[in-house]
């Protein structure tokens, strides 16, 4: 009976849904220097039509890049200030007819999560007669932020690759900024309660010892 | 000083008395297997949620056009918040998870049966509480998913008869789902848990009056059964510690395992998400809604599926002892009936296409049939039962109670006899 009810919980999940186009897998990076080059690229490619809204310079600083680096990017902003993005949404509205939407919970926010992200922005081919479409979400309205659909050489194509990475593991951070002292905190609670639930079993067994 | 204290407080107030005969020395079958941890946890998960949810309200805003943003407010910068928004979202799944347990246990076991009866259906107002209680808390983080979950199932009350329209408006408090709703939603979210509380007395007392049952489904004389302190609390507590390591896992390392993804997204009424689910307690029950191809069918259906477990003292005609363990056939119904709603989830899960459709139908049909046919099956197996002989476990054990009974009243007589 268990078995089935343990079957219950986990078909239930969003484990088991699939996405209709195959997603390329990712491995997502925690390391400092990645979070970097991932915010560095961000804010030079994506930034400009993009929001992170839930993320305020401070954040970025708490993370670990240079307080030189951040001064870089927030410019006369406060360093409270959420990352917001550069163009107004009208406008936005206007040049797109859609408004890009605020990257902060991105990773989270689509089946597939990472996966989704990075197989979207590799997502870029040009067509037989060279108009670009993507592959994970054809009606995108975004242009190819990377560039990957005008590329053909494999040199740049894995640098590209890369900035994909890169971006997609500092946008997981920026998902869930607490999720390492989260694994952190886990790891403690549950050796604590493997230790606690020993001790009650033997606990149990020497009370019900009285019985025989 | 402290007997005299409780010397003072005795001669108020029956405290010790009350401690001794409902709490430490509530007599409970000895043979209670781990099955029976399901009802504690119950009542654990239930001040979990409580206590997290109290904490989470401090910080909550319940306003359409703050409370997306109060929710990542918690994750980010509340100290903790992110410990305490996972707890409680985590909780409303391990919540169902412990109470779909202890239902499965008690009609595996024939515990609905008499004297239980009324146990049963206080359990059965309980579900209905819980139920209630997880679809308006699952309208606060004003996700996609909260807005469409909760705008689909108001919708539904349209099957009213005469007045559906007003209805529904009446529930919203608007026309569509907005502020009003979100406001009354975080209102009762907060109200029910102390409903389920009282509700949850109610059930205590049932079950203290007519106490546990026990795996042989057979009522026990006095002489099997133990206090409930040291045994069922040590017992308790060692369940409690292999709950609390699974729930911790989900906890700590999966907790967006159980929160769809459409939900990080804020709620918006221009744009229907391409696949509306509901959390995965409620999949059986959606997948039956969503069979029946007319809305008012759909929801009578859907309604009665939940309610057709309150049937079942009534629908069990046979008069067999014990549980599914000394039934064959019903045994075979109990674990069909298991595989079924694992195919309605399914169903409820995936996007309607035909076949699954046809699944969810045929799925549909089987859920009410195995109940319908529980009369009829269980007067056929009493009668083949008893023709091919009752199995020796349970002769032995209804012999060695009957005899148990019998010394019981004979000692009693002597007593008497002794006094007069
Ligand atoms: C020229 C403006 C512009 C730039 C630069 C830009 N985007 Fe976008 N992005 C958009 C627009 C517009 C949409 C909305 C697309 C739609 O819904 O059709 C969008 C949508 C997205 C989405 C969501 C796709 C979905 O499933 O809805 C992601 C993820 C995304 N962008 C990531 C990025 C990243 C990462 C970068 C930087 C490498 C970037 N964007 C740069 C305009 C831009």
């Amino acid at each position: 009976m268990s078995k089935l009810l343990i079957a219950l919980l986990l078909c239930a999940t969003p484990l088991a849904y699939a996405h209709e186009t195959a997603l390329t897998k990712v491995a997502v990076q925690t390391d400092l220097p990645t979070m970097e080059r991932g915010a560095d690229t961000l804010m030079n490619n994506c930034h400009s039509c993009h929001s992170l809204k839930y993320i305020k310079y401070r954040d970025l600083m708490k993370l670990g890049i240079s307080k030189q680096k951040v001064d870089g990017w927030r410019g006369e902003l406060g360093l409270d200030t959420p990352l917001l993005a550069q163009m107004s949404e009208s406008d936005a509205l206007q040049s797109f007819g859609t408004a890009p939407p605020d990257l902060s919970l991105m990773t989270k926010a689509r089946d597939g999560g990472p996966d989704y992200v990075y197989s979207y922005l590799l997502g870029y081919y040009l067509n037989a007669s060279g108009v670009p479409g993507n592959h994970i979400f054809p009606e995108t309205k975004m242009p190819d932020p990377l560039g990957v659909s005008g590329t053909s050489d494999p040199a740049q194509l894995n640098s590209i690759k890369d900035q994909a990475r890169d971006i997609v593991s500092f946008l997981n951070w920026a998902a869930d900024p607490q999720q390492s002292a989260r694994l952190r905190l886990g790891y403690y609670v549950i050796g604590y309660l493997l230790l606690l639930t020993f001790l009650l079993y033997l606990v149990k067994n020497q009370i019900w010892s009285r019985l025989d | 000083m402290p007997a005299r204290i409780m010397k003072w407080i005795d001669h108020r107030f029956p405290l010790t008395n009350f401690v001794k005969h409902e709490l430490t020395g509530y007599p409970t079958p000895r043979n209670l297997s781990y099955w029976w941890n399901f009802g504690f946890l119950a009542g654990f998960v239930l001040v979990l949620q409580i206590a997290t949810g109290i904490f989470l309200a401090m910080h909550y805003k319940a306003d359409i056009a703050l409370s997306f943003d109060s929710i990542q407010h918690i994750m980010r910068d509340v100290n903790y918040g992110w410990l305490l928004r996972y707890m409680h979202a985590t909780g409303a799944s391990a919540f169902f998870f412990v109470i779909f347990v202890h239902m499965a246990r008690t009609l595996y076991y024939g515990s609905y049966r008499a004297p239980r009866e009324l146990l049963w259906w206080t359990g059965q107002g309980l579900l209905l509480l819980l139920m209630a209680t997880a679809f308006m808390g699952y309208l606060l983080p004003w996700g996609q998913m909260s807005f469409w979950g909760a705008t689909v199932i108001t919708n539904l009350f349209r099957a009213t008869p005469f007045f559906g329209d007003q209805v529904v408006v009446w529930l919203r408090g608007d026309y569509t789902v907005g502020d009003a709703t979100l406001t009354r939603f975080f209102a009762l979210h907060y109200l029910f848990p102390f409903i389920i509380c009282a509700a949850v007395v109610i059930h205590l007392v049932a079950l203290h009056t007519v106490k546990s049952s026990n795996p042989s489904g057979i009522d026990l004389a006095a002489k099997d059964n133990i206090p409930f302190h040291p045994y069922f609390t040590a017992k308790d507590l060692y369940g409690l510690g292999w709950f609390l390591i699974i729930y911790c896992i989900f906890v700590f390392f999966l907790p967006d395992s159980l929160i769809e993804p459409a939900n990080n997204i804020p709620a918006n009424p221009m744009q229907t998400p391409n696949h509306i689910v509901p959390e995965w307690y409620f999949l059986p029950f959606y997948a039956i809604l969503r069979s029946v191809p007319d809305l008012v069918g759909g929801v009578l259906a859907m309604g009665l599926s939940v309610m057709m477990f309150a049937f079942m003292p009534i629908l069990d005609r046979s008069r067999i002892p014990g549980g599914a363990h000394y039934r064959p056939f019903y045994r075979w119904q109990f674990f069909l009936f298991i595989i079924d709603m694992l195919v309605l989830g399914y169903v409820g899960y995936t996007p309607p296409t035909d076949s699954t459709l046809l699944l969810g139908q045929v799925a549909t049909l089987c859920y009410f049939g195995s109940f319908f046919i529980i009369p009829f099956v269980s007067r056929m197996e009493e009668r083949w039962l008893i023709k091919r002989g009752l199995p020796p476990a349970v002769i032995e054990l209804m012999a060695g109670e009957a005899a148990a009974i019998e010394r019981h009243k004979q000692s009693h007589e002597q007593r008497k006899g002794a006094r007069l």
